[in-house]
């Protein structure tokens, strides 16, 4: 692919960047890369590169090309040192390497998430408003009876008061006719007797009385009969 | 090829042509270089997250002028760290182990701390020779002694730094070689020699990151007193 790419015809595209590959590259033996094992196979099989290698090394060491000196030992040392670090703590350094990037993009994520989540809550809050209104036809006449039941109260009232009123005046009328006949009838009632009393004269009396002793004596008669 | 102890501070050249500035350069060339994305692979991650933790350490202490520096400090701590380490492979040639090249960082910088205090502030860069609460009769004797001091700082950070990895590399050969003088005599003997040689590593490699830290370190501190 490299080499069939042509060289800056265009101006450089920045964005969008392809992305990276998920995994790196495999390397066996964290130094040789797999495409070696794989280019080997096919004429050597699976030992090969393994031959090759130990061939390698034979000779170098059996024609001395490779001299063992002091400082094959330090090289044993250190690379002794280095690949323990590695294998201990390869994973871990990984690990944290990836939890960094996980944190730079949950940072951002979550403006984003907040972002949304505020935006959906408005959205709701607008289809509630919306189905308020709808229901605002509803609210002016639940307010238009209410008033209307209010102005009859008050109708109802004055008029009450209205009637309260004039049957008072009437009942006082009344009363006031009343009074008078009664009154009258007082007073001819008292005329009357006054003249009656007048009028009797003493002989009157006396025949009156004695009129009465013999009633009173008839019956007494009666009376005794009966008991 | 038999090595004596002193050929691996010896400046390479091949067949007469110096290859002092490519060794010197080449360890930073293979850190992962700048990426135009915003979520990087392991080691990218990782770098930059290795950078930002050395300069928010070397920073901190220092004023808004201070930061300026910030480039070339964290990348000499980078150049010191990288070429310490990788000097430790066997076979290697190590650059810092050379007292000119050492030289040549410690004296322009100290020197432009130096110059930066004196020409901004020249009294207090002075002032600096006198430590705080000294009895009146001792002063003359200390501002000498302080001169001395300042002036012995190149001196001194130059020849810290060439003199422990110099000693360090120096050790190692002489306990591989005693391993592999040993090792036909007195197999045990050799096997503990093996070990002292383990735990030489490991000190070497802490002596290597540690002695770049302090370099630049040293450096921030004469900063801190002189912008």
């Amino acid at each position: 692919v490299l080499h069939s790419r042509p060289l800056h015809t265009t101006q450089q595209c920045l964005a969008p960047l392809p992305p990276l590959p998920e995994k790196g590259g495999q390397v066996r033996h964290g130094l040789i890369p797999e495409e070696f094992f794989q280019f080997l196979y096919p004429k050597t099989g699976v030992t090969g590169p393994y031959m090759l290698g130990t061939g390698l090394l034979l000779y170098l060491l059996s024609k001395e090309i490779y001299v063992v000196n002091h400082e094959t030992v330090a090289a044993v040392c250190i690379l002794s040192v280095i690949i323990y670090g590695i294998k201990k703590y390869g994973a871990d350094v990984a690990a944290f390497a990836d939890r960094l990037n996980e944190e730079k993009i949950a940072k951002v994520s979550t403006v984003k998430n907040e972002a949304i989540k505020d935006l959906e809550t408005a959205i709701e809050q607008e289809k509630k408003e919306q189905w308020r209104v709808e229901g605002r036809s509803y609210l002016f006449d639940a307010k238009r009876n209410n008033i209307a039941m209010l102005l009859e109260a008050n109708y109802r009232e004055r008029l009450l008061m209205v009637y309260n009123e004039v049957k008072k005046r009437l009942d006082y009328q009344v009363a006031m006719q009343n009074l008078k006949r009664q009154k009258e009838q007082d007073h001819m009632i008292q005329w009357v007797e006054k003249n009656v009393v007048q009028s009797i004269t003493p002989q009157q009396q006396k025949e009156s009385i004695a009129k009465c002793i013999l009633d009173l004596k008839a019956l007494s008669k009666s009376a005794q009969a009966a008991v | 090829m038999n090595l004596s102890f002193f050929d691996q501070f010896a400046s390479p050249s091949l067949l007469g042509i110096p290859l002092i500035l490519i060794s010197t350069l080449f360890p930073p060339l293979l850190l992962p270089s700048l990426n135009n994305r915003w979520i990087t692979n392991r080691l990218s991650t990782l770098q930059s997250w290795f950078i930002y933790l050395i300069t928010k350490q070397l920073m901190m202490p220092l004023n808004k002028k201070g930061h300026k520096w910030a480039l070339i400090l964290t990348s000499l701590t980078i150049l010191l760290l990288t070429i310490n380490l990788l000097g430790l492979l066997p076979y290697t040639f190590t650059p810092t182990t050379q007292l000119s090249m050492n030289m040549a960082l410690a004296f322009p910088l100290w020197l432009a701390t130096l110059l930066t205090g004196l020409r901004n502030q020249p009294s207090t860069s002075i002032g600096h020779l006198l430590p705080e609460g000294t009895p009146t009769p001792l002063i003359p004797a200390l501002v000498m002694i302080e001169t001395t001091s300042l002036l012995i700082r190149p001196l001194a950070l130059g020849v810290r730094l060439t003199a422990n990895l110099t000693a360090g590399h120096l050790l190692i050969q002489l306990i591989s070689t005693a391993t592999i003088v040993l090792l036909p005599i007195l197999p045990t003997m050799s096997i503990l020699t093996m070990m002292t040689l383990l735990l030489l590593t490991m000190l070497e490699i802490a002596v290597a990151m540690i002695q770049a830290y302090v370099f630049v370190l040293l450096l921030t501190l004469y900063l801190q007193e002189n912008i």
